[in-house]
């Protein structure tokens, strides 16, 4: 009888173990998802420029931006005046490129996702996959902490099973208000690649927004690239025909 | 003038002539077979470095430090001009081209691929590879195309193009720009190496340089020397009179450092190679000791007669050892002599291996041409030399526990 008590007992603070930790991942996971709305909102307007630095040399260029929704996103070089009207839509989990010298567009193989874009230390992928950290990640609350005044998540994601994913883990650190203060990215080998980093926090297109994003290289430190918002406006919707083939080879900036 | 002992031995050798000439003919064709085929796998290894020399590599590349580590398209050499100067004055040296390589999506009608796109100098390079000759529909680029360009025979059936289609080139120039350009499909090269043929592209250096803006710079000068011998020699040349750039410095490469593949499988090959000819001559030993030892249990009634009137032991084995040595020195010496001429005669003629049709298409004569050097010609017969001696030592052992009263009446 006793045993039998014990076990039920047991079974119960197992489920409700259990029930606990399902309810952490799945706060951790809304607190990713109301997060990364908040990083994009619904529709966006912006102007950065993208320092690329390395050691010898650096570059930057002016790059305009149109997003909607968590996944597509239109942007043009608007600067230097050699690259301006280079454009790259980016659709799902697909990417094409413009060049207005030889008026084409160029659909990017899923063999360059991998690749830098622009000669930065950006991918394709971590265009295009923008929104795989959503869709194909499970996300644990690791710690929480206080840094100036406020609280911030360190959050653990791992890779969902068979989800086409880059990175074999990512860190985050989420301040209370939903503002993303870093995102560090791990290979299969859970050994870190790069981190992109939030600083710059100001009022920004309406909101708290990090007005520089740098994207630092683990294992060069001479390399990185920043992003710095010039202009950022947050609207409820942008047109789709904003997001089309058509539109990509008309140049509009 | 021979000694007593020298003169026995020689005699002795020739009481059975059909023995001892069998035994120096197995030493001989041992001989000539080491020496032929040593002197054959290394010609072939010749042959083999020449023809992935002359399918793109060189036997020498000047590049920017690193550049072969790193394929970075910020590693040029600046002053292409002043290399080839230096190239021009390097002895050995038969010919040399300026490249520019960069990778770049390269995009048809309706399909993109990523694929290294290199400029060349479509007259220097016709000296230095053999991509002129392995075009094989449209024609190799003219000297001053700026729109041409010769894809890879497995890229163009990827991209789906055909000779007169366009294509679009989307990459990175040295200095971060977008380059973009249309190039015209004027020829389709097939070189027989599918890595090469799937992922390049070539087009005019000139075009590249205003494309890439290389600013007149170039990522590697490639040089061919008169033969594999003459590379060290213009290697250490060069290194020597390399015009100074800083940052990146400028390195002179061999072929073994830029193909290490190729140097490994050669290293494979002549390792399981010489497994082969231990194996020959541990063969060939034995069969050696065989007749030693017949020579000796045959002759057991004479050896008792010898020793009855008086002959030491230590005096018949340095006889048994002199007809030994005798045998061996002249089915060495046979065998190299024979071995030479066998190498020798295919050496100048070539060995027709029967498939010059599928060879020749990848720009490879099909005719093998042995390569009789020092080594090839000595260490074979010197390691027969050795293993047979030690292998007469044994039967000499026997005479000494010879008894001589038993010995005379052994039949």
């Amino acid at each position: 009888m006793a045993g039998k008590k014990l076990a039920a007992l047991g079974l119960a603070l197992a489920l409700l173990l259990g029930m606990a930790a399902g309810a952490a991942a799945q706060d951790a996971g809304a607190l990713v998802q109301a997060s990364f709305d908040y990083m994009r909102g619904k529709a966006s307007i912006s102007t950065c420029t993208m320092l690329i630095h390395r050691s010898d040399w650096q570059r930057s260029m002016t790059i305009k931006a149109w997003t909607l929704g968590q996944s597509d996103s239109i942007f043009y070089i608007t600067a230097p005046p050699k690259d301006a009207g280079n454009g790259t839509l980016k659709k799902s989990d697909e990417m094409w490129m413009f060049n207005p010298k030889v008026n084409r567009v160029i659909k990017l193989p899923p063999s360059m996702m991998s690749q830098a874009w622009m000669g930065s230390d950006f991918s394709n992928n971590d265009l295009a996959k923008s929104d795989s950290l959503i869709k194909d990640y499970v996300h644990t609350l690791e710690k929480t902490d206080t840094v100036d005044g406020k609280k911030v998540y360190f959050i653990k994601s791992m890779p969902k099973p068979r989800a086409p994913v880059v990175w074999g883990m990512q860190k985050l650190k989420i301040r209370e208000d939903h503002i993303f203060l870093q995102q560090d990215f791990y290979d299969e080998d859970l050994k870190l690649v790069k981190s992109l980093t939030m600083l710059d926090i100001k009022p920004l297109g309406g909101k708290l927004y990090p007005a520089k994003w740098r994207m630092q290289k683990a294992d060069a430190k001479g390399e990185y690239t920043v992003v710095g918002y010039e202009a950022l406006e947050f609207k409820d919707s942008l047109p789709e025909s904003r997001f089309t083939l058509s539109s990509l080879r008309n140049p509009r900036f | 003038m021979l000694s007593i002992n020298q003169r026995m031995a020689w005699r002795n050798l020739w009481r059975n002539p059909r023995r001892t000439l069998l035994t120096v003919a197995a030493i001989a064709f041992a001989c000539l077979l080491l020496v032929f085929m040593l002197s054959f796998q290394f010609g072939s290894y010749e042959t083999m470095i020449n023809t992935a020399v002359k399918v793109q590599t060189g036997h020498l590349h000047v590049e920017a430090k690193d550049y072969q580590d790193q394929q970075d398209m910020r590693l040029v050499i600046k002053d292409p001009a002043a290399v080839a100067k230096v190239m021009r004055a390097t002895p050995g040296i038969e010919a040399f081209t300026a490249r520019a390589n960069a990778f770049a999506l390269i995009s048809s009608k309706e399909r993109t691929y990523g694929a290294l796109v290199v400029g060349i100098d479509p007259e220097a390079e016709a000296k230095v590879s053999t991509l002129q000759s392995i075009v094989r529909q449209g024609e190799y680029l003219k000297p001053g195309d700026a729109e041409g360009a010769l894809v890879g025979r497995l890229l163009a059936r990827n991209l789906g193009v055909k000779l007169g289609d366009e294509l679009t080139v989307l990459g990175q120039g040295r200095d971060g720009s977008i380059a973009a350009m249309v190039l015209t499909v004027r020829g389709i090269y097939s070189s027989g190496i599918d890595e090469f043929d799937r992922s390049s592209i070539q087009m005019g250096l000139g075009s590249f340089q205003a494309n890439f803006s290389m600013e007149g710079a170039v990522h590697q000068m490639v040089a061919v020397c008169q033969g594999l011998g003459e590379v060290a020699g213009a290697k250490s040349y060069i290194a020597a009179h390399l015009p100074p750039q800083k940052s990146p410095s400028l390195a002179v490469l061999d072929w073994m450092q830029l193909m290490p593949g190729l140097l490994q499988g050669i290293e494979m090959d002549l390792v399981s190679g010489i497994i082969f000819y231990l194996i020959l001559i541990v063969v060939v030993t034995f069969s050696i000791l065989n007749t030693f030892l017949m020579s000796i249990l045959e002759r057991t009634h004479e050896f008792g007669v010898l020793m009855a009137i008086g002959a030491r032991p230590g005096r018949l084995s340095k006889l048994v050892f002199m007809e030994s040595l005798a045998m061996t020195l002249l089915g060495v010496v046979a065998g190299m002599i024979m071995g030479a001429l066998v190498t020798w005669y295919f050496q100048v003629n070539g060995l027709d291996l029967g498939v010059q049709d599928v060879m020749a298409q990848y720009g490879i004569t099909g005719r093998m041409y042995p390569q009789l050097s020092w080594i090839s010609l000595t260490a074979g017969p010197a390691l027969v030399l050795v293993m047979t001696l030690l292998a007469a030592l044994y039967p000499t052992r026997r005479i000494w526990r010879l008894k001589p009263v038993e010995a005379i009446n052994y039949v």
